[in-house]
């Protein structure tokens, strides 16, 4: 598994590759001491996990993490924001206090090796999971987990679970990394889940509404109903 | 107060109130004597007798109505209620004595007699009796009013000394408090950070990492056993941000450079403990910390006109434009602990002047 440790602290970084040489299976294929470069490096090199630091020069991990397109794994390592870790509403992440306990680094990277492995692999350049920050709260979302994405001008609202954060990108750029078996444009500003489709109704001017599940109604425009239609062969 | 202080401050207030009892006593009795020797033309041996008489009386009685006042606790009243109890307790009192004095020869002193032929000419004279008593009740009863109100205000005078007293030393005390918590613990992140390096050093150079044990506990140690008002002199405390840094460095390693000025007259100058700390780890955090390359940490004092100004410089990254809120809880608070400790004749300011450059400069008089 490709990994990547992004701190700003040279002996940081030293300590963590070492207590990873215990763990053969996970291969640190770079290191990055800020966000910019960090941003860079995994574009290029792809790791499938993350280390990552919260407090860095030139912005947090968290910064880092909403600039990514596609979000890896991630452990967070902190030697003191534990609580700002906590703070987020995310459960799809762990995170280490430094100094590291070998242990506790045992532990994260088991968790990390089981969620690996019941992961089906998707198709090239589908997205999985993104980071959303919204205010002062953080998720990671992913994203066979939203019932409906909805364009807000230059953003776009996720409805997922009980929130509905707002994330930084266009819909258009969004829809043509989304799993088109799973995601279908409903009208000019909805995207929704076939996975949450509890009903269809036939609507006027061959129009469709398709309720969601905790979702309000969604109606299908006239050319995306037929499309619709098609694809779901009725 | 404390305890040892309390029996003196009583001794004192129980001498305040018998110099005043005998006064005021005292002094009727003798206006009272004076007059009836010159005006009345009284046999002044025994007019003296029944005056000691009849005003030791009105002495224990006052002081028995300042002993039933004090048990009953209406020194806690609201006026209102203490003026009417104020009325009949004088009344009350007044009765007796006025009884006895209209007994004895000082009746002489009100005659009541001379007194309806002037004013109440309509009045019959068989009244004159009744009359003569109630004006020696009301008379007396007029003196314990005046006594209970002076004794009231007297009490009320002491109680709000007392309480500004008590609030004055509420004041230090919040103060002290509050300079306690200003005073700049280390930074949790910090320390946490420097065992990690620690940490690393052990497998990397153990040397190194002995040297970073010993630094740290003397941080540690500094911190944490400084009194909040301590002064100490510059060179104390540049030992130990030279500590601070040193750990610091094998952090940031290249990414943190350090520069001293220090001229040999301002090493001696008293700053209070842990002040120049605080900047130096602002700096690091909002200027070294922040940039990806690092930069210059530049610590620098001058002495000029027995004032001793020291200077922290740091580069600070470019997004920041908002500086008062970058400035932070650490600059916020060593100001307010410079203001505690030289109320006005020190100060701390943030100059933003130079571009992409932080100096904090600090100003404090020359202890003497």
């Amino acid at each position: 598994m490709k990994a990547m440790i992004i701190d700003d602290e040279p002996p940081a970084r030293r300590e963590l590759r070492r207590l990873l040489t215990g763990f053969p299976w996970v291969e640190v294929v770079g290191e990055a001491g800020n966000i910019d470069q960090a941003a860079e490096m995994v574009e290029t090199l792809t790791p499938e996990l993350l280390f990552l630091d919260i407090q860095m020069p030139g912005g947090s991990g968290f910064d880092l993490l909403t600039r990514l397109e596609d979000v890896p794994q991630v452990i967070f390592t902190t030697a003191y924001d534990e609580h700002a870790v906590r703070a987020f509403k995310v459960d799809a992440l762990d995170y280490l206090l430094k100094p590291i306990e070998p242990a506790r680094l045992a532990e994260a990277l088991s968790r990390v090796r089981s969620a690996h492995a019941a992961r089906v692999p998707p198709p090239n350049a589908v997205l999985e999971q993104i980071f959303v920050r919204d205010g002062s709260r953080c998720w990671f979302v992913p994203l066979r987990e939203v019932r409906l994405l909805t364009s807000e001008g230059n953003y776009v609202r996720l409805s997922w679970g009980k929130a509905n954060p707002l994330l930084g990108r266009a819909l258009a750029a969004l829809e043509q990394r989304l799993d088109p078996n799973r995601f279908f444009r409903a009208n000019r500003r909805q995207i929704i889940n076939l996975d949450f489709i509890e009903s269809v109704e036939l609507g006027v001017n061959g129009r469709l509404h398709a309720q969601l599940r905790d979702s309000p109604e969604v109606e299908i425009s006239r050319r995306q109903a037929r499309l619709f239609k098609t694809k779901m062969s009725i | 107060m404390n305890d040892a202080e309390r029996p003196i401050t009583q001794q004192k207030s129980q001498l305040v109130y018998w110099i005043f009892q005998l006064t005021g006593w005292g002094m009727i009795t003798l206006t009272r004597f004076v007059a009836g020797v010159t005006v009345l033309d009284l046999a002044w041996p025994r007019l003296l007798l029944e005056l000691l008489l009849v005003n030791t009386l009105g002495l224990a009685l006052s002081h028995w109505l300042r002993d039933f006042v004090r048990r009953n606790g209406w020194r806690a009243l609201p006026i209102r209620k203490l003026s009417w109890r104020i009325l009949v307790a004088s009344f009350v009192c007044g009765a007796p004595i006025g009884i006895v004095t209209q007994l004895t020869y000082l009746s002489a002193l009100h005659d009541p007699e001379l007194f309806l032929r002037e004013y109440a000419p309509a009045l019959q004279f068989q009244f004159a009796l009744p009359f003569a008593f109630a004006l020696e009740i009301v008379n007396w009863a007029f003196i314990f009013i005046v006594w209970l109100t002076i004794y009231f205000t007297a009490v009320a005078l002491r109680e709000h000394r007392s309480a500004q007293f008590k609030q004055s030393e509420l004041t230090r005390a919040l103060q002290l408090a509050e300079l306690r918590l200003l005073k700049s613990q280390l930074n949790p992140h910090f320390l946490f950070n420097a065992l990690n390096t620690v940490r690393s050093l052990i497998a990397d150079n153990p040397a190194r990492a002995q040297n970073a044990v010993t630094r740290l506990a003397n941080t540690l140690r500094y911190s944490l056993t400084s009194r909040q008002d301590e002064l100490v002199t510059l060179s104390q405390e540049l030992d130990i941000v030279a500590d601070y840094l040193e750990l610091e460095s094998m952090r940031f390693e290249d990414r943190l450079r350090i520069e001293l000025h220090i001229p040999d007259d301002a090493a001696g100058v008293r700053i209070p403990v842990m002040l120049l700390q605080t900047l130096v780890e602002n700096g690091i955090k909002h200027g070294i910390a922040e940039l990806p390359s690092g930069g210059l940490l530049r610590i620098s004092a001058v002495l000029q006109n027995e004032i001793l100004i020291l200077e922290v410089e740091n580069p600070r990254p470019p997004a920041r434009t908002r500086m008062s809120a970058h400035e932070g809880i650490g600059l916020h608070n060593a100001r307010d602990r410079l203001r505690l400790l030289f109320p006005e004749r020190a100060s701390l300011e943030l100059d933003l002047t130079k571009p992409a450059v932080a100096t904090a400069r600090l100003r404090i008089p020359v202890q003497k």
